[in-house]
């Protein structure tokens, strides 16, 4: 007997939960949520292969220098020393007084044991939690969602700001994926004149091939309309100032979000274009630019939340790391391990988590890329325990049976 | 056998009286309205108002024929020619969009400049856009778009790309969209648009002994500095191979993801691309030239077999290896698959997939043969695949504007949607190009943007364009305004409309007509074509 809720049951259930929503006034709709769950995760991806040896940094490491003759960042780059082994690159100095009150737990040599250097397969892998495994269709932010359902109806669960949901937000259960850039006002008319088509009751579908399409629609209506009025209230909030820029406008809406106590639970953001083949700067350059806007955006949001900061978990990661050696143009090519950067209340701050094993040629997998000495699966898995208390099934990492890590 | 069926289907078609009935062996076979509907959503960015009716009337074995052995358009080449960047080739583009910076030119000036340097980029846009939406030769754009994302470069690139997309939508994508699958591969190994994108333009073996030598020499004498001589020894020493090209080309442009291929093939073939670069700059050809000097000497191992090099024109290598890869029995498989989910269903069954790649391997990559196999096919017509596909934001947007007669003279506004919708056209970052299928874009909330656009398209308030009178002057003039509904439902959702749709439109013109006892087509028109374009089925294909 299949136990799985399918997409019309979740449907259902999401029907009832707005109609509820429908017939009281936003104000108290925090109230009629109780949200149980007053945790929240976000995912920060950073598409392309970031170059996590350049973020996190053997700062003495002879053969770091070495093999970066143009790229490596040491004292003279600016690098900013985390303790006698690691540094940040100086773009990461906003992130530093997170790790000095211990709410910064950076992990060393994270990955996954598939060593495919493909962007697109590395991405899907990861964000299903099911290296080498094509048959497994759903994130693992979804599995999360799926195995807890129930447990807070809200609308605005699961959030991924931006058109498109991340593949790790992608399954049975209904993540919202927020048409950012959508005019308020117009999208107002809009969605008033789709909301009987769209909405309504949910067994009127059209052929089987209507039935997602109409679910997605009623979504869209359902949920934006309230986001729209939770987000316009930001104004009215004093929050610090975040980079310009898509991504901290993002983080400042995820603030937003939290503050407004709506049941906001799991959040992901993407954030595009670490791919650096060439020409990847060093101190300065593209890379460093990029690093800045994310831990200017990151600081920004941890302090907006203020007291509220304990409850939340984020995470940065990526598909894999870069090569140790820089490439023919001052760039780095695809490689293996990368990092994760956690944040948040109840993360062991402070301190880097993980095993490092240097960067002599023979420690390096084909001679050239870092090894991976945690796997992605288990710092995933830690998050989800430490934040939610969440104790994965059997099978929610598809054979695997993650190791525990002491992160929180 | 197949055959024999089409012939079948053309002689029904042929006989109006007949031609309303249904090809009926049993109830899950199309109507040859719905065959119709189903050919041109597929092998088109759907109908344009008549379409149908004419296809019926030409017989679909007729209109194949013509649509894989198209001749340029005079209407197209008409419109068209007002994008003076159009014909031009990649140098031309450079000299003519890139002016030089000028010793205190002011901020005013800088723009002006800047936006010159945009032009080649907007007419390339504007135009892609033209043809798609008026285009005759409807099957051509339909394989110039797949083409587009199979070898996918983008402007966001960044640099010469800008004046390199022009030549290569041109020279590479439309020249060979109906060819052959050889020539269309080795086109994109050749074109700097693709080494530029791939980085392959400055991969080259790593220097000689006597080369470092050299360069610690003449680094010491020019700096008079021991240490300057040997960093510059180290740095030339980085100078060497990029494998992004090599892996893509394997990857994503051949035989698919781990396929048949090693790390171990990458290097190699990085190795064997050596030298394919471009000569650029303000002195440049801006088209391709092989660099001896850069190139890795000597023979290599690749999938197997051994690359046998020739000293004196290194070249051959890479010749010889686009050969092996488009020969490849996955490569067959790859490109079978890939048209089949593209002109099918995200999931083709595998009986068909056999069969295309089979006909694809015996006729040496021949892409209209290719087509053909999948048209002819019962996998093609079956009920399983018809309205089976989900509109990407593209095909969405572009049908739209088919269905309704739009007229447009500045794309812009339609771009920027695209943009909102996330697929800015020549602007995908990822070397996989957008992808076809309804799991990488139907998700929850994104039909917000579709609604914008359906609603102002209709309305007349999305810039740039206008559906003409002819449109809303078409709707007889006896039809009642009660049965408007089915007038424009008829003609945008040739499939037919489920009750939620049907409801919508019947409780919208209930509310219209109860408030008016004058009904205008150009009041109540807009508001049924916005929520028709806006509906499930629309986005269905």
């Amino acid at each position: 007997m299949n136990m799985q809720p399918t997409r019309r049951d979740l449907l259902r259930a999401g029907a009832t939960a707005a109609t509820l929503a429908a017939s009281a006034p936003l104000v108290s709709a925090s109230n009629l949520f109780a949200p149980s769950h007053p945790k929240t995760l976000i995912t920060i991806y950073l598409r392309g292969g970031a170059d996590w040896l350049n973020m996190l940094i053997p700062w003495k490491d002879r053969d770091y220098l070495a093999a970066r003759p143009t790229l490596a960042i040491g004292e003279e780059q600016g690098v900013v020393p985390l303790d006698s082994k690691f540094a940040l690159h100086p773009a990461l100095r906003p992130l530093l007084p997170l790790w000095e009150n211990k709410s910064f737990a950076p992990i060393l040599c994270t990955g996954s044991p598939h060593g495919t250097r493909s962007h697109f397969d590395a991405q899907d892998f990861m964000e299903r939690a099911a290296p080498g495994m094509r048959n497994i269709r759903s994130g693992w932010l979804n599995r999360y969602l799926t195995q807890t359902l129930g447990e807070n109806e809200s609308e605005f669960r699961a959030l991924a700001m931006q058109p498109l949901l991340p593949r790790s937000m992608r399954g049975d259960f209904p993540a919202f994926a927020v048409p950012v850039g959508m005019n308020q006002k117009k999208s107002s008319t809009t969605l008033g004149q789709f909301e009987e088509f769209y909405g309504g009751d949910p067994m009127m579908m059209g052929s089987r091939n209507d039935e997602q399409v109409v679910q997605s629609g009623k979504m869209t209506i359902d949920t934006l309309r309230r986001y729209q009025e939770i987000v316009k209230q930001a104004g009215v909030r004093d929050a610090p100032e975040y980079p310009g820029g898509r991504f901290g406008d993002r983080m400042h809406t995820f603030a937003t979000l939290i503050h407004a106590k709506c049941g906001f639970e799991v959040g992901a953001l993407d954030y595009g274009g670490w791919d650096h083949h060439i020409q990847q700067g060093a101190e300065a350059g593209r890379h460093n630019q990029m690093l800045s806007v994310v831990s200017n955006g990151i600081a920004a949001f941890y302090k907006d939340l203020g007291s509220l900061s304990e409850n939340v978990t984020l995470v940065v990661m990526t598909e894999f790391g870069r090569t140790v050696r820089e490439n023919g143009n001052n760039g780095t090519d695809h490689g293996r391990a990368s990092g994760m950067f956690v944040f948040g209340g109840g993360v062991r701050g402070g301190k880097t988590h993980g095993d490092w094993c240097g960067l002599e040629s023979s420690a390096l997998v084909d001679g050239r890329d870092l090894p991976v000495t945690t796997d992605f699966r288990d710092v995933m898995n830690a998050i989800l325990e430490g934040t939610f208390d969440f104790e994965a099934e059997k099978g929610f990492f598809p054979e695997h049976k993650p190791g525990r890590l002491k992160l929180f | 056998m197949a055959r024999t069926r089409l012939v079948a289907l053309l002689l029904l078609l042929a006989m109006p009286s007949v031609a309303s009935a249904q090809i009926s062996v049993g109830e899950e076979e199309l109507t040859d309205r719905e065959r119709a509907t189903h050919l041109l959503s597929r092998l088109s960015f759907g109908p344009r108002p008549g379409d149908l009716e004419a296809l019926l009337e030409e017989g679909i074995d007729a209109w194949l024929d013509r649509q894989l052995a198209p001749v340029e358009s005079p209407y197209i080449e008409d419109l068209l020619s007002r994008f003076e960047s159009l014909g031009m080739t990649s140098a031309e583009v450079y000299d003519t969009f890139d002016l030089p910076e000028e010793e205190g030119e002011s901020r005013e000036e800088r723009r002006a400049r800047e936006r010159i340097r945009r032009k080649p980029r907007e007419e390339m846009l504007q135009a892609s856009c033209m043809r798609v939406v008026h285009s005759p030769n409807v099957l051509e754009e339909v394989m110039v778009d797949f083409w587009r994302n199979h070898f996918n470069v983008s402007y966001t690139k960044g640099g010469p790309a800008n004046y390199l997309l022009t030549s290569w939508d041109r020279e590479v994508l439309r020249s060979h969209a109906l060819g052959k699958f050889g020539d269309v591969l080795a086109a994109t190994a050749k074109h700097p648009a693709m080494l530029h994108y791939l980085d392959n333009s400055s991969s080259r073996r790593p220097p000689s002994k006597q080369e470092l030598a050299e360069i610690e020499r003449d680094t010491r004498r020019r700096t008079g500095s021991r240490d300057q001589g040997e960093a510059a020894v180290q740095l030339a020493l980085q100078r060497g191979l990029n494998e992004n090209y090599a892996r893509e080309l394997l990857e994503l442009h051949t035989l698919g993801v781990d396929n048949y291929y090693k790390q171990k093939d990458v290097v190699a073939l990085a190795e064997v691309l050596t030298g394919w670069t471009y000569s650029g700059g303000r002195n440049g050809t801006w088209e391709f030239v092989f660099r001896n000097n850069m190139h890795q000497p000597g023979d290599k191992k690749l999938l197997g077999k051994r690359i046998r090099t020739d000293k004196d024109n290194g070249v051959v290598e890479g010749d010889r290896v686009l050969e092996i890869l488009s020969e490849h029995k996955g490569t067959a498989d790859f490109i079978a698959l890939k048209i089949c989910r593209a002109l099918v269903s995200d999931e083709p069954p595998q009986d068909l997939l056999k069969k295309v790649a089979q006909v694809f391997k015996k006729s040496d990559g021949d892409i209209p043969k290719t087509i053909r196999a999948v048209v002819e096919s019962k996998e093609f017509w079956s009920r399983d695949a018809y309205r089976a596909k989900f509109k990407t934001p593209w095909e969405f947007a572009m049908s739209a504007l088919r269905i309704t007669d739009s007229v447009t003279d500045d794309f812009s506004s339609v771009l920027r949607r695209l943009n909102e919708m996330s697929q800015p056209l020549y602007q995908c970052d990822d070397p996989t190009g957008w992808y076809d299928t309804a799991e990488s874009w139907l998700d929850p909330g994104v039909m917000a943007f579709r609604w914008q656009f359906s609603l102002d398209l209709a309305s007349g308030n999305l810039g740039g364009v206008s559906i003409p009178d002819e449109f809303w002057d078409a709707v007889p003039e006896h039809i009642p305004a009660r049965l408007w509904q089915h007038h424009f439902t008829k003609l945008i959702l040739p499939g037919g409309a489920g009750p939620r749709t049907r409801n919508a439109l019947s409780s919208t013109t209930d509310s219209y007509l109860a408030e008016t006892n004058l009904p205008e087509i150009r009041e109540l028109g807009p508001q049924l074509v916005g929520l028709l374009l806006g509906s499930p089925e629309f986005q269905q294909q």
